[in-house]
């Protein structure tokens, strides 16, 4: 697995794929889809997919591939190994969404949440996959969200194809472990490997698991917590543990969707308070509230100054 | 995140983003730094920032961009107000004009130094030092020499006459850059296929004289505009909103809407389907031995009637 398109811009989201095997080009396929580092609020989420022809699954049990949870990280690479050994009947490809586009998708002026990021990267892989002259027949996920509706939607974006949603589906069917795999290893490697743009020399790696309960990760999170920038791309901004520690430690950061509510920002809005019509005078710091500014300066925002 | 963020105030700042003109640090007199002074605002009749460059030898108006949301990084730091300062070269007569104006009402030729005088703002007589200011008084003012004395006396007329060809070259410089000067509103950034030569010359001077406007008094607006012959703008007359009455018909009459659905038998009400969380953690309290609230307005137990 070569990692190197992800590393030279950690930035971004980015697709890995293996050589398509000549069979699943003549046969009919199956196609896993799964994902690696949902929860963590460090590192990027992975989705990875594999597809072999229906043919090959007994093939694919015999690999013993299972769910990578249950795995250690030795046997997944080992199992990975197995994978890229049967590369004359299995494909993979793989989307590793960086951190930093996992929190610029979610904290967007138009949320984009985590779920339809999920559904959008799944939909995009079975997609590369078709593109790539694969004959899908079948295909199964691992759920996101409720497994009625997101069967629903993947069947009618691919009508033709024989779409499976479970819970623990990379438990029940290998060609799902088969991806799990894919993607944990490439999370694993990713995030061992992070390079880390912003020049915080040194860096101390001993981060834990990356999810947000690690004593370890909360640790690190306010070690590298910078007052006005927070934290390296490395961190997802949109995780409420990063977000409450920015709350807390650094300076706060007014954008100009935030919600406000209060005088001030009524008082920013130009809102007037109802009684403010029933006071003699307004008591503003215009001294001629006859005067007003012509619109080439509203329109521009300019504005006279009395003091710096 | 339902957190709040308290606004602090901004604090003062000892640096400026500033835009100025080139000939602010283009001093002639290497001694002579730019100064900010405070002046009296011929608009508001109070203070206002302006600048003083060059040995005082031009006048500069100071104006700020400000709109929320905006911090700059400068360098290695950040600064909070996203302000924008502009220092841009301004005609001094704007400033000596109330000065003479005022002192004008007495009648008499006086000699500008005794008149452009302010307690309030001692650096006015600073004004006078700039480089168009004695040569360009006679634009507002009638003068008189005695000797190596000179005179001045306002002149409506002529300030009338110059304020007129400020609005004149204001309306070329608009033509010039395309400023939208009509009634409705349009965005500056859009681009525009036909350059739009639809509006009249009237709205090019109405909006020329409304900038104008903004560095004389208001008095002196009024004139400006009976001047230019441009009739003062009323604001348009309410009109009467159309009576809300329905025309009769002989159609017969039915109702808008349908509600005898809710009379029907199997008409239930829905429970409501969320509380809030206040809601639920009130439901959840131990209510044994609680009245409900409904109990005090129902009529009083039978019992009491033995």
């Amino acid at each position: 697995m070569d990692l190197s398109p992800f590393e030279t811009d950690n930035s971004v989201s980015c697709r890995l794929v293996s050589q398509i095997p000549d069979v699943c080009k003549i046969e009919d396929c199956c196609l896993g889809i799964d994902e690696a580092g949902r929860g963590p609020v460090l590192g990027p989420m992975v989705y990875g997919i594999c597809f072999c022809p229906v043919s090959k699954k007994e093939e694919l049990k015999g690999l013993k591939v299972a769910d990578s949870k249950t795995l250690t990280e030795a046997e997944r690479e080992n199992l990975f190994q197995k994978l890229d050994e049967a590369r004359n009947y299995v494909g993979w490809a793989l989307q590793i969404l960086s951190p930093n586009t996992i929190s610029t998708s979610m904290l967007q002026r138009t949320k984009y949440n985590l779920n339809a990021l999920s559904h959008d990267t799944a939909i995009g892989l079975v997609q590369y996959a078709l593109d790539s002259g694969v004959q899908l027949k079948e295909v199964y996920v691992d759920t996101v969200g409720p497994a009625e509706k997101y069967e629903e939607k993947l069947s009618q974006r691919f009508p033709g194809i024989d779409v499976t949603v479970r819970p623990k589906a990379d438990s029940l069917f290998p060609i799902v472990s088969a991806a799990s795999i894919c993607a944990k290893v490439a999370r694993d490697r990713v995030v061992k490997g992070w390079n880390f743009t912003e020049d915080l020399g040194e860096v101390d790696t001993d981060y834990g698991s990356g999810y947000p309960n690690d004593p370890k990760t909360k640790a690190w999170l306010l070690k590298y917590l910078d007052p006005v920038f927070g934290y390296p791309q490395f961190v997802r901004f949109s995780w409420s543990t990063a977000q409450t520690l920015m709350d807390s430690k650094a300076v706060t950061v007014h954008w100009d969707d935030d919600d406000e509510d209060g005088e001030k920002a009524a008082h920013r809005q130009h809102n007037r308070s109802m009684l403010s019509y029933f006071s003699a005078s307004a008591g503003g710091n215009d001294q001629n509230p006859n005067h007003q500014t012509h619109r080439f300066l509203t329109e521009r925002r300019l504005k006279s100054l009395d003091t710096l | 995140m339902a957190t709040k963020k308290k606004r602090t105030p901004n604090v003062q700042n000892d640096s400026w983003v500033v835009v100025a003109a080139d000939s602010v640090i283009d001093t002639q007199k290497p001694d002579s730094d730019p100064t900010f002074v405070r002046l009296r605002n011929p608009v508001t009749d109070a203070a206002s920032l302006y600048m003083l460059g060059g040995g005082d030898a031009q006048l500069y108006e100071v104006k700020a961009f400000e709109e929320d949301f905006h911090s700059w990084f400068v360098g290695q730091t950040v600064q909070r107000d996203g302000r924008l300062l502009f220092i841009t070269p301004m005609d001094p007569l704007y400033l000596i004009l109330p000065y003479l104006i005022k002192a004008g009402k007495e009648g008499k030729f006086q000699p500008v130094d005794q008149v452009v005088m302010d307690e309030e703002f001692p650096g006015c007589s600073r004004l006078l030092s700039c480089t168009r200011s004695l040569a360009s008084l006679h634009h507002i003012s009638e003068e008189k020499e005695v000797g190596s004395l000179k005179f001045h006396r306002y002149s409506q007329e002529k300030t009338m006459n110059w304020l007129q060809k400020k609005v004149e070259r204001t309306v070329a410089s608009l033509k010039k850059r395309n400023i939208s000067v009509g009634e409705g509103v349009k965005s500056t950034t859009y681009v525009r296929v036909k350059s739009e030569s639809d509006y009249s010359e009237e709205d090019y001077l109405r909006y020329a004289h409304g900038l104008i406007s903004e560095y004389i008094s208001e008095d002196l607006s009024k004139a400006l505009l009976r001047h230019l012959q441009l009739p003062e703008l009323t604001s348009p007359k309410e009109t009467e909103p159309p009576s809300k009455k329905r025309k009769l018909s002989d159609k017969p009459v039915e109702a808008g809407e349908d509600y005898t659905k809710f009379n029907s038998a199997d008409f239930a009400r829905k429970p409501p389907k969320k509380m809030t969380a206040a809601q639920k953690t009130l439901a959840k309290v131990d209510k044994t031995g609680m009245k409900p609230m409904s109990s005090f307005f129902s009529p009083k137990v039978k019992a009491e009637k033995k």
